[in-house]
């Protein structure tokens, strides 16, 4: 709800700060301080937010992509950015939530992706591999594993928040 | 990749890496109405296509910023502007580039491109939110990607 008062505020703040080609100008120049120094609402707001994406059920132990969207905010964009995430249940029974993105330069990895690897995640890119924990494959380019991405569980579903590189895992 | 600081930075500590330029041509017009609103949603659809090409392959794939032109049934004029971008992106270590247009009038030039042609026809759609449309997409990128695949 939150996210609404700042919308608000935010398109409050253009149309002070844009009235007139001077105010146009001086937005340009002041923006940077701005939007760090006034509003900590017109920092990416995405940080933090939990979707819920599936329910736990019907997760399995085989990874299976997930997609969801997210409402992304900047300074000076809204918009609608689709995530991804490979989920499945470890051996414990626990969910682990992957990002898709590849360590090395960042092309989205896929589950079993080339068929002489059918149980590691595959970067088409640079051949890039990971075993199914996540852990990157030595000697291929990306230098650590995928990131994770933090989850809770609430009434039987699967919630998905921000992704955290295994360093700080 | 895309043509914004920060993505260079990281261009710059790769570059090796990175062999694969992906300029998408967008036509414009101003003859009338309709013609006007088609290429407009062409320009955004076409946008959509190349940033979840990019997405794809973010490491792999430098995707400039658009090339526009005047629509016309005679694209040689461009076809020589458009090789010297390409001949002057080959100064960087590209190794493929790819031009990605709905607009049909580039495949008579197709043989003269120092480069491949993506092409595919436009879907015509009022509404890229809906969820038809984006499964319809999301389908034809991985088309598309697959297709790459296969140069490199
Ligand atoms: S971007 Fe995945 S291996 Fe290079």
């Amino acid at each position: 709800m939150s996210e609404k008062r700042q919308q608000v505020s935010r398109r409050q703040f253009l149309n002070y700060t844009l009235t007139g080609v001077g105010g146009f100008m001086a937005a340009g120049m002041l923006a940077p301080m701005v939007r760090f120094a006034i509003d900590p609402a017109l920092q990416a707001s995405s940080k933090g937010d939990f979707k819920a994406v599936e329910d736990v059920e019907n997760i399995t132990e085989e990874p299976t992509r997930i997609d969801w969207e997210i409402d992304q905010v900047d300074a000076w964009y809204e918009s609608t950015v689709t995530k991804t995430a490979w989920v499945y249940k470890d051996e414990n029974g626990d969910i682990v939530a992957l990002s898709p993105i590849c360590k090395h330069l960042g092309c989205m990895v896929t589950w079993a992706g080339n068929d002489d690897y059918p149980d590691q995640f595959y970067c088409p890119c640079h051949d890039g591999r990971y075993y199914k924990s996540g852990e990157n494959v030595p000697n291929t380019p990306p230098p650590e594993g995928l990131d994770f991405y933090e989850y809770k569980i609430e009434d039987g579903t699967l919630l998905l928040g921000p992704t955290k590189p295994r360093g700080e895992a | 990749m895309q043509w914004n600081k920060q993505d260079l930075d990281q261009y710059f500590t790769a570059e090796e890496y990175i062999d694969t330029l992906l300029i998408p041509l967008i036509p414009i017009t101003f003859t009338n109405q309709k013609e006007m609103e088609k290429s407009a949603a062409q320009q955004e659809t076409g946008m959509i296509f190349v940033r979840e090409m990019e997405k794809h392959f973010k490491g792999r794939i430098f995707l400039l910023p658009a090339y526009h032109y005047l629509a016309s049934g005679d694209l040689g004029a461009e076809v020589s502007r458009l090789n010297e971008w390409a001949a002057k992106a080959n100064e960087r270590p590209f190794k493929h580039v790819f031009f990605f247009s709905f607009d049909p009038h580039w495949k008579k030039q197709e043989r003269n491109l120092n480069g491949t042609l993506l092409w595919m026809p436009a879907i015509q759609t009022e509404d890229t939110q809906s969820k038809e449309t984006q499964s319809i997409i999301k389908d034809q990128v991985n088309q598309l990607t697959g297709l790459i695949k296969t140069y490199w």
